[in-house]
């Protein structure tokens, strides 16, 4: 059965990007004749698949593990593999029929301008780094070699997936943002409305597939991982869930953001677990906690006038910059307490503490003003990257 | 050791593009489009045979037609290029199709 299922998932991210593309490329009624003939190229791809098929596995060219099939054939041909020429006429021509598509073009041009451009930007690329270090490093150490799981991951956790984070985000938080003098830069973009319903294809379509090959590369683990990850990059910013308008909630939710790449990763590597292991999770996640809560204090103002909830309008400007000190405190801690070279990574704790001392006895009126210390964050982070790395280097020579 | 099977795949290949030059169809109508289309084809294509080989579906057979060159495990040479003939062979059935369609309205119409 294993074959029908990666089968209909090839099949189904193929159709969903073709409706995409279709809708770009032609006006309703051509795009009827065109998935008309898209149907009929099917078929052609059918017949030719069942004559040269059947020579191809009778040539002893390739053949399956039969407990993998669902055991249907036509010729030699087993059924699953029309599966390709499907997703072959269901993906290509609109894609095909959106790049060329002339009259519409222009227009398009004009309604999507820079789709691709406008997701780069909303993707934050200064912090595609870290989702995709987390998880290739969880990755490499404990499998130490590159594979293309590993590969296939990285690229995944690089882009589509922060893609995802903000880019779900960026549309549901459209109308708060347009308060927001932060958005528009270094710190997220302001997104045209018309290109939601575009940008939201654009995360499916770029998402789907990763997920499902790598959930195809390991068992149960892997499976619970991929969902816990994708569930909270959904429910953060999603209707409804709105994980972002809860309170302590959201520091959770923004910190797995980060944590899950590496617990991914780990699983992908079938790691064996260790109370050191465990620690070290712990301390990112604190860390991560800290950060999000004393990110949140700068917007104290703006959320409440919006009516919106967080861990810093609960707990006021003041408690939330300590709750984020004794998490970085106890994240520092935590690490002590792992085997060498962890303890030395402790000292990442340090430059935030430091960079958050001077706001101990911050107001909610000055609230706004750790907008200085959170825009260092995104050096610090570099900075502890660094910090990390040359532990992890020492950590490989020491076990390897 | 063998050739044929790639040699017929190369040949496969030759006969689209002789037929996208003859009638404008693809590359020949738009290069920029068909590369994108094209790579982004095999690369789709290629990920998936890459996790059906991963899970343990795909196995590479032993036929005498073929080289025996192997890019991935299970992964022979020829078949990068049987997708990208794939691919090719699809888009010109596809474009043929529409031109046969365009050709008859046109001349229902006139």
């Amino acid at each position: 059965m294993t074959y029908l299922w990666l089968a209909l998932g090839f099949v189904v991210a193929s159709a969903a990007a073709g409706v995409m593309f279709a809708r770009v490329g032609s006006s309703r009624q051509s795009t009827r004749t065109n998935w008309a003939i898209a149907a009929l190229t099917f078929l052609v791809l059918a017949i030719l698949t069942a004559v040269f098929d059947t020579l191809m596995i009778g040539m002893e060219l390739f053949h399956y593990d039969p407990t993998q099939l669902i055991g249907v054939r036509i010729g030699l041909a087993p059924i699953e593999d029309f599966s390709y020429p499907l997703a072959c006429a269901l993906l290509l021509p609109p894609l095909w029929l959106a790049l060329t598509g002339r009259r519409r073009q222009k227009q398009n041009a004009r309604r999507h301008s820079g789709l691709v451009s406008q997701a780069l930007l909303v993707s934050r690329p200064v912090s595609w780094i870290n989702t995709a270090y987390p998880f290739a490093a969880a990755m490499l150490l404990t499998t130490r070699e590159i594979d293309w799981v590993l590969i296939v991951g990285t690229i995944y956790f690089l882009v589509p997936y922060n893609l995802a984070m903000y880019g779900i985000n960026d549309v549901f938080d459209y109308a708060s943002d347009l308060h927001n003098p932060r958005k528009g830069g270094m710190e997220g973009a302001l997104l045209a409305p018309q290109l939601h319903r575009p940008l939201l294809w654009l995360v499916a379509v770029t998402n789907v597939p990763f997920l499902i090959v790598l959930a195809g590369a390991g068992g149960l683990a892997v499976w619970i991982s991929l969902a816990f990850s994708t569930f909270m990059v959904v429910a953060y910013s999603a209707p409804v869930l709105r994980f972002k308008e809860r309170p302590v909630l959201d520091s959770i939710t923004s910190s797995t953001h980060f944590v899950n790449p590496a617990i991914v990763g780990f699983a992908l590597a079938g790691v064996h677990i260790t109370p050191g292991l465990m620690l070290l999770l712990a301390a990112f996640f604190l860390w991560g906690m800290a950060a999000h809560a004393f990110g949140a204090v700068q917007d104290i103002g703006p959320d409440r006038d919006a009516g919106i909830a967080s861990i810093a309008t609960v707990f006021g400007a003041r408690r939330t910059v300590r709750l984020s000190m004794a998490a970085w405190t106890l994240a520092g801690l935590a690490m002590l307490a792992t085997p060498w070279p962890g303890p030395l990574v402790s000292l990442v704790a340090l430059p935030y503490l430091l960079n958050a001392a001077p706001w101990w006895n911050v107001t909610d009126s000055n609230a706004a003003d750790t907008n200085r210390s959170w825009r260092r964050f995104i050096w610090l982070n570099y900075g502890s990257g660094f910090l990390v790395t040359l532990a992890l280097i020492l950590f490989w020579r020491q076990t390897s | 050791m063998g050739f044929i099977y790639l040699l017929s795949l190369l040949a496969g290949i030759a006969c689209m593009l002789l037929l996208d030059r003859r009638f404008r169809l693809y590359f020949w109508r738009d290069a920029r489009a068909a590369t994108v289309v094209t790579l982004v084809g095999l690369a789709v294509l290629l990920l998936w045979d890459l996790a059906g080989i991963r899970l343990g579906i795909f196995f590479r057979g032993e036929g005498q037609i073929a080289t025996g060159v192997l890019l991935a495990p299970e992964l022979p040479i020829e078949e990068p290029v049987f997708l990208t003939f794939l691919v090719l062979c699809t888009m010109i059935i596809f474009t043929g199709l529409q031109r046969m369609h365009e050709r008859h309205k046109a001349r229902r119409s006139s």
